[in-house]
């Protein structure tokens, strides 16, 4: 596997998939009245510098147990909705306080405080009745459908992301696995779960989706903060939020990285039988380990 | 008390509601318990369990027993289309919206938990109800169509073509001087009806209603929605602060367009006649027995003092 590994092209893949999924988010979010609320929606949602990591992650695990795309594309669109309303909320002065995202003015910056937290409000349920009127019947069972549904509600509430950015804001510094595995993994498990579930993957199959998409999404967020690090002593990027690093400091962080890169392989061994169809898995593991290079606007 | 004698059996409506209100803080506490993170399902629950008189939840539940289906069955979308109504209030109440400090007497979820919390406890409200929606409605019953029928209408009439559309033209209406008629109607069928109509129409379709029934009490509730506002408006200029329980003749200082100040109380009233009365045109091929409740929800709308 790892000599295919190495001739699959993973950046073609990705960007190629980032133009497909930008259109259809781009036409899952008509303007209509009253616009504003809908520009606002679009302005974080259409962002072109986002890298579409959770659709990505979705409709490749949705192809892997031999789903058609077309099955896996309005609950990618859904992830990526309700990824945009977490950031907006989480950007606001009352939260995190940031005025850039995605090296862009945040939402509250352009569009004021009150239609930010609207304009999330408002994404998330668009996710929903995205799924709900877009998602192929003859070809997704609605138990299916449900599954989705409430994996990533509960994925967004109050024990996944939503508990992960509150430990951020008030927890203390040894609440950091806990904010990382929820924060940053949680996404990651639940896009690679539904695109198992609207594809149809057994119960195991769900349960190793779920522990490789969750490694995938805390590794992602180690290599990060190791490389804002690395950034940070060369004199420039300032840290906010808890890290790895400032926590267990580089050497651990390192050692936990490689750990989790280990731990995403592991889980993809048993999916060998499915061929080269679990290729882009394994790349995903070490794009979050290496960065070999950078995809989105 | 309202007791509407139709037929040979007296409907005891204070009853019905205080007992369906008791039936859905029992589920709602049940539903939302305390779990890691503590504080959050803490904010959760302080502003889902402040009481209230579960005008939503009973209109679900009404609308099921009225095409056949049990409270059991939509016991479960009752709870969820509370959760979203708190969760907009709790939103609404915040600093950079209202900035209202007081809800019900008490204290304000973000005055009690903080700004950053109470986003928080709205956001995991919203979610909440749609994953509770998918768990805890009796799979036995109701088909898994019907369930994915109900969070699609519930997820279009709170985002931005429903609740959320309301709430934007309303910040956009503050102050100004050329609001019209079509456009406070635009916010309260969207600020107010258009929850009360997904309501409604879960409840419907969750207790195996018709496509032709469901519409039928789609149509009442958008009505039914917007006499609740237009009712609201006329009792803050007629009624005095002691007989409201809030502040009488708040939209005037507030300066917001109501419907006495664009078409004057008597027209209001007219209106508010008109709207009752087609209301419950549309229950009239409905089972008469079964469709009491929804008759004295409407009228007590129509009729409430306070």
């Amino acid at each position: 596997i790892s000599s295919s590994t190495s001739q699959f092209d993973l950046r073609t893949y990705w960007t190629t998939l980032i133009e497909e999924i930008n259109q259809k988010l781009d036409e899952s979010i008509p303007i209509s009245y009253p616009e504003k609320i809908y520009e606002a929606m679009r302005y974080t949602a259409l962002d072109k510098a986002a890298k579409r990591a959770p659709p990505v992650m979705c409709i490749t695990a949705c192809e892997l147990f031999g789903g058609h795309r077309t099955a896996a594309f309005p609950t990618a669109c859904a992830l990526e909705m309700v990824h945009a309303a977490s950031l907006i909320h989480d950007d606001l002065p009352c939260m995190d306080n940031d005025q850039v995202r995605r090296g862009h003015a945040a939402n509250h910056v352009v569009y004021g405080e009150d239609m930010a937290i609207l304009a999330g409000d408002a994404l998330f349920p668009l996710g929903f009745s995205h799924i709900v009127s877009h998602t192929p019947r003859e070809i997704v069972p609605e138990t299916r459908v449900l599954k989705v549904i409430a994996e990533i509600a509960r994925t967004v509430g109050s024990t996944g992301m939503v508990a992960g950015e509150f430990l951020d804001l008030e927890g203390g510094q040894n609440a950091v696995d806990f904010i990382q595995e929820k924060k940053f993994g949680e996404l990651a498990e639940c896009s690679a779960v539904c695109g198992g579930i609207l594809a149809g993957a057994n119960e195991e199959e769900i349960q190793r989706l779920r522990r490789y998409g969750k490694a995938v999404g805390i590794l992602y967020q180690v290599v990060d903060d190791i490389l804002k690090e690395k950034a940070k002593s060369d004199g420039e990027i300032k840290r906010r939020g808890k890290s790895y690093v400032s926590v267990y400091g580089l050497d651990k962080a390192k050692e936990v990285a490689e750990d989790l890169r280990a731990q995403a392989r592991k889980e993809l061994d048993t999916f060998e039988s499915y061929g080269e169809k679990v290729i882009p898995l394994y790349s995903f593991v070490d794009y979050a380990a290496d960065r070999g290079f950078s995809v989105g606007g | 008390t309202t007791n509407t004698t139709t037929g040979a059996t007296t409907f005891n409506f204070e009853e019905y509601m205080i007992g369906k209100a008791k039936s859905v803080h029992k589920a709602l506490d049940m539903a939302v318990t305390v779990k890691h993170p503590e504080k959050i399902h803490e904010a959760m629950r302080y502003s889902l369990l402040a009481g209230g008189k579960r005008v939503r939840p009973v209109l679900c539940i009404a609308a099921c027993e009225l095409v056949g289906g049990d409270e059991s069955t939509a016991m479960a979308a009752a709870c969820a289309v509370e959760m979203i109504h708190t969760m907009s209030l709790i939103h609404d109440d915040l600093p950079c919206m209202d900035n209202d400090d007081l809800r019900r007497g008490k204290p304000t979820n973000h005055k009690v938990f903080g700004e950053d919390v109470a986003v928080l406890a709205g956001d995991s409200l919203l979610a909440f109800a749609f994953e509770h929606l998918v768990a805890a409605t009796p799979t036995g019953e109701v088909s898994p169509e019907k369930i994915v029928r109900a969070i699609g209408e519930l997820a279009r009439v709170i985002g931005a073509e429903g609740l959320v559309a309301g709430q934007v033209v309303d910040i956009d209406s503050e102050g100004a001087v050329d609001v019209d008629l079509e456009q406070l109607e635009f916010i309260h069928i969207h600020k107010t009806a258009k929850l009360l109509e997904g309501s409604v129409v879960l409840g419907a379709i969750l207790g195996g209603g018709s496509d032709e029934e469901v519409e039928k009490l789609r149509k009442f509730a958008t009505g039914v929605g917007l006499l609740f506002q237009v009712v609201d408006d006329i009792l803050d200029v007629t009624k005095s602060s002691e007989e409201l329980g809030k502040t009488a003749g708040k939209d005037l200082v507030a300066d917001k367009v109501t419907f006495p100040k664009l078409m004057g109380i008597e027209k209001s009233r007219e209106y508010a006649g008109k709207l009752i009365k087609d209301a419950k045109e549309q229950l009239k091929e409905f089972d008469q027995e079964k469709a009491k409740p929804l008759i004295a929800l409407a009228d007590y709308i129509a009729y409430r003092q306070n």
